[in-house]
């Protein structure tokens, strides 16, 4: 396993923290004086700020944004509300006008039972092997008095 | 002063964020901070000019930017933060300006230790900066700071946003390779 020690070597406690290294005699407080010089002017740092004060539109401007901020979410919760529960319906049966209609006969054969072709009809009856015999039966049963 | 970074002094500190008494404050800090930062930058940078200009820009943006400084930040974490990337930007500058690519930096810091006026003439310290100049960037800040200075991995790990663990293996793992390399 690794040793995470920090154990310097041999040579390194050796050279004893030495990095060998000098300045020219007198280096570091000519330097902080010659700094002091060269600072320039800071006008955010040195001059001390007078707060002008707050108008009432800055003091409201807040509470403002947050109710505006509050009356979208509502705006938008609605709208999605909306969206998810009122599906189109496409059911006769809450059409109020459409269902008095179609319950009223005549409106059945006005509209529908007119516009059918006779001879269809006859079509039809033929397919269910309905013919003429038996619609000469019919009517003399029809136009027999009654028992 | 000294080489040994100051405590944080509250009072300082106060003065600095008061607009009529941060300058004064500003040069006081300059006159503590000078010393321990001009070390780590020369170590950083191989050569006693570059450190000096590197420590001016450090004050420089440090002035510029005292209205950030708001105290969350020991004073000196702040500095040492400034002072290690100017040294970074340097190095960076100088690398684009000599056309010197990042794996020949050292050979280029070693150009440098060899051309440096300013030395006691210790030639085993000078082996050792060699040898250090070898390691990447970020860990010669780790081993420079952990080595000549003696300071806590927890500090380091302010300056340097890293974690211990990672500080305590960087710099084991840069002892190694100096021990290499010195025992060669």
């Amino acid at each position: 396993m690794m040793d995470m020690k920090d154990k310097d070597s041999n040579i390194l406690d050796t050279i004893g923290h030495r990095d060998g290294m000098t300045v020219p005699e007198g280096f570091f407080e000519d330097f902080a004086r010659r700094m002091e010089g060269l600072l320039p002017e800071n006008p955010d740092a040195e001059q001390t700020r007078v707060l002008a004060p707050k108008t009432v539109w800055e003091r409201i401007r807040p509470f403002v944004y947050m109710a505006a901020m509050f009356a979208g979410i509502w705006c938008m919760l609605k709208m999605f509300t909306l969206m998810s529960t009122s599906p189109v319906d496409l059911s006769i049966d809450n059409n109020k006008i459409l269902t008095e209609a179609l319950s009223d006969d005549n409106f059945i054969y006005d509209n529908f039972i007119d516009e059918i072709n006779q001879n269809e009809i006859f079509d039809e009856m033929y397919d269910d092997s309905i013919g003429v015999d038996d619609f000469m039966e019919m009517d003399s049963l029809m136009q027999s008095p009654m028992n | 002063m000294s080489r040994e970074i100051p405590q944080d002094n509250p009072v300082l500190i106060d003065r600095l964020r008061q607009p009529e008494s941060c300058r004064q404050a500003f040069n006081e800090v300059m006159r503590e901070y000078s010393e321990p930062l001009y070390w780590q930058i020369r170590r950083m940078v191989e050569n006693h000019d570059d450190a000096a200009d590197v420590l001016q820009n450090t004050f420089l943006k440090a002035w510029q930017n005292i209205e950030n400084f708001r105290g969350e930040a020991k004073l000196s974490t702040w500095l040492y933060k400034i002072a290690l990337n100017e040294s970074i930007t340097f190095l960076a500058r100088e690398r684009k300006r000599l056309s010197v690519s990042i794996d020949d930096e050292e050979t280029h810091l070693v150009n440098q230790i060899e051309a440096d006026e300013w030395v006691d003439g210790d030639e085993l310290a000078i082996r050792l900066r060699k040898a250090v100049a070898s390691l990447p960037e970020k860990q010669r800040m780790v081993f420079n700071m952990k080595y000549y200075d003696d300071m806590k991995y927890e500090r380091m790990s302010e300056i340097l946003g890293t974690s211990v663990g990672a500080l305590k293996a960087s710099y084991h793992l840069a002892v190694k390779k100096i021990e290499k390399i010195l025992g060669e």
